[in-house]
């Protein structure tokens, strides 16, 4: 599953897995403003490379355990996009009975094992994964997502040593939208989340291996989480990968389209003039991509909206496991 | 069954023996558990490996949160925690991402795991090593809340909570841990949710639990004289066997409720409340609670002692009850 060098197919998947998340986040988004879903929330627009380069190298039995901004992690994971959508607007047919919502989701079929809604939160969940593959000994890897900011909580940085000290089966990917990014993208930062520019100088702190790389460019996702991933299956234990990523739209209030400053950092954008000089992309193929990453994502728009709402009886199940 | 008498200690220490054999999932981690001082988990390492038996750093966050992933990836994790007043320092992996994952994930994931703890105070170490806590986990949804009282009940009832698929707080109270008693040498279960009537009496109904028991029924025994004392252990908080207390209740009529825990909002106050709703018309006479006021507990022996529940208040509470 995790070759390191990517032929035609394989660079065209990870091109089209960046589509299907852009085209489904845009639903989102305008689902949203129709007041077609109970809720806004993150988005994972201008980070699509890191999600798809990373889970190129998953397999289903490998875990993740995401954020608040899960939405790109989850269809990159390979969840049907029907019951995610669905779960998005709270109907029954979701993966969650519509009790999850965005913040909660778990697809336990595909190792989609938690977004979360708390910063952080999911990190000590994503070690437990990883002990379970390696009790195993399953080959299995965990992966955990979080950001800068995730960065800084207790929980996570005890989570790094437990698992270096237990050398679990893990990646650590910390996406990071930090001053230097946000700098590059011109805004202004009063008080940062970091005083450092880099989270991976941290992994040293807990003797582990730590690199940040660009994460607007899918192949280097692809290349570094390869190489840890694999590192991990083979026992090596943990390692820390930081992408530098920019939120292009990061939450709904934000437009569709990424403004000609930003397109510059877009990953989607970027990989098109990749593969297109390359030869791989053409604009007949782009468009086949987009159109059928479009109809799906109708269709799960359609199969959402034709779901029934949870009976009002949902409210009192599964506080405790079934049977108990 | 051949009975033996032996510790609470042993009694939990055999749970994890037998358990552990049976089912290889069963893993059990935290701090020091591999060091043989402790007898709950003495021999554990020896017995089944380091990699089922592991010591954490001192990180309760992020060991307990591993417990709650590895439950969630098929595991039984037993995770131990010190005491339960370092749990404060995991609230967010023990009420959000325990008690909450089940429910939110719609059942499509479950958390099997027991986060065994220590409790109680009673030997002057102050206020962050001294608390019983149950009723904060008791308030939070989708955690059982299993405080056992006697050597029986901690191996059937941990043994229950190992095999049960929703995440579990095992309560042990540090002072109960030399006490002896008969426990059969075979697995057995204790169910979770079903109280045990310590005492049958016919005048007053006292609801007590964990260490309490044992000083409710040395004031049953006390106030043999004069009155008839039926002493309740409902064993699990959650879930409560609520019709053991108000069956209880509409015999005797009185009911004084017994508790370690911090009296306000707490565990004394819920059957206090669960009395008034469903069987108010029985009651002859106001419920009385004995808990510990909330106040954090000091160091010093005699003001710890002043705070505490003691058989002489619930005497002095049982005999108020009867006018």
């Amino acid at each position: 599953m995790s070759k390191l060098s990517l032929d035609e197919p394989g660079l065209l998947g990870l091109y089209r897995v960046m589509i299907r998340i852009r085209v489904f986040e845009n639903a989102v988004r305008r689902l949203a403003k129709e007041g077609k879903m109970p809720a806004r929330f993150g988005l994972y627009t201008g980070q699509e490379a890191v999600a798809a380069g990373v889970s190129a190298h998953l397999g289903p039995d490998d875990q993740i355990g995401s954020t608040h901004r899960p939405l790109g992690h989850l269809i990159a994971k390979g969840c049907n996009l029907n019951r995610l959508m669905a779960e998005l607007c709270g109907k029954a047919t979701g993966f969650n009975k519509g009790k999850a919502g965005p913040y909660h989701l778990f697809d336990p079929s595909v190792g989609a094992l938690g977004a979360n809604g708390v910063v952080g939160g999911s990190v000590p969940m994503a070690a437990g994964y990883a002990l379970a593959d390696q009790l195993r000994a399953d080959g299995c890897v965990s992966v955990s997502y979080f950001g800068e900011g995730g960065s800084n909580q207790g929980g996570v940085q005890e989570t790094l040593n437990l698992a270096a000290c237990w050398k679990l089966p893990m990646v650590f990917i910390c996406e990071n939208s930090s001053p230097e990014v946000q700098r590059m993208l011109g805004h202004e930062i009063d008080y940062p989340q970091l005083s450092i520019d880099r989270v991976s100088l941290r992994a040293a702190n807990y003797g582990m291996p730590g690199s940040t790389r660009d994460g607007w460019d899918v192949l280097e996702v692809y290349k570094a989480a390869g190489e840890a991933i694999k590192r991990a299956r083979e026992g090596g234990g943990p390692t820390l990968l930081e992408f530098k990523v920019h939120q292009l739209e990061g939450n709904l209030e934000g437009r569709i389209e990424a403004n000609e400053k930003e397109k510059v950092w877009c990953p989607i954008e970027l990989f098109k003039a990749k593969l297109t000089k390359d030869g791989v992309l053409t604009p007949k193929i782009d468009e086949k991509i987009r159109e059928e990453e479009t109809t799906a994502v109708q269709k799960a728009i359609d199969y959402a909206m034709s779901s029934p709402e949870p009976k009002l009886s949902e409210a009192y199940t599964d506080v405790f496991a079934e049977g108990g | 069954m051949d009975m033996r008498e032996i510790t609470f200690g042993e009694a939990l220490n055999e749970a994890h023996m037998l358990e552990m054999e049976r089912d290889q999932d069963i893993i059990v981690f935290g701090e020091n558990v591999s060091s043989g001082w402790r007898a709950a988990t003495k021999g554990l390492k020896e017995r089944f490996g380091r990699e089922r038996v592991r010591d954490a750093p001192i990180t309760e966050t992020a060991f307990i949160g591993a417990g709650v992933g590895a439950a969630i990836a098929g595991m039984r994790p037993i995770v131990e925690l010190m005491l339960v007043d370092f749990s404060l320092v995991a609230m967010d992996q023990i009420l959000n991402q325990m008690a909450k994952s089940t429910y939110m994930s719609g059942g499509a994931v479950k958390v099997p795991m027991t986060l065994r703890v220590l409790t109680g105070a009673g030997t002057s170490s102050g206020a962050t090593h001294s608390e019983s806590l149950h009723g904060l986990f008791a308030h939070m949804p989708g955690i059982k809340v299993v405080v056992p009282s006697t050597p029986f009940d901690a191996k059937g009832l941990l043994i229950s909570s190992i095999r049960d698929d929703s995440p579990k707080v095992f309560m042990e109270h540090r002072l109960l841990y030399p006490f002896k008693g008969y426990v059969p040498e075979e697995p057995y279960t204790v169910p979770l949710g079903v109280a045990n009537l310590v005492r049958e009496g016919t005048d007053v109904t006292v609801v007590a639990t964990g260490l309490m028991v044992h000083e409710a029924v040395k004031a049953a025994d006390e106030l043999k004289p004069e009155a008839s004392i039926e002493v309740i252990d409902p064993r699990t908080l959650v879930p409560l066997d609520e019709e053991a207390i108000l069956d209880s209740v509409k015999k005797t009529g009185r009911l004084v409720v017994v508790d370690e825990d911090y009296k306000f909002c707490g565990f004394s106050a819920e059957v206090a409340a669960l009395v008034a709703e469903k069987a108010l018309s029985s009651l002859e006479a106001p419920v009385a609670r004995v808990a510990t006021p909330n106040v954090p507990l000091p160091y010093n022996p005699s003001l710890e002692r002043h705070l505490l529940p003691s058989k002489e208040k619930i005497v002095g509470a049982v005999r108020r009850a009867m006018g």
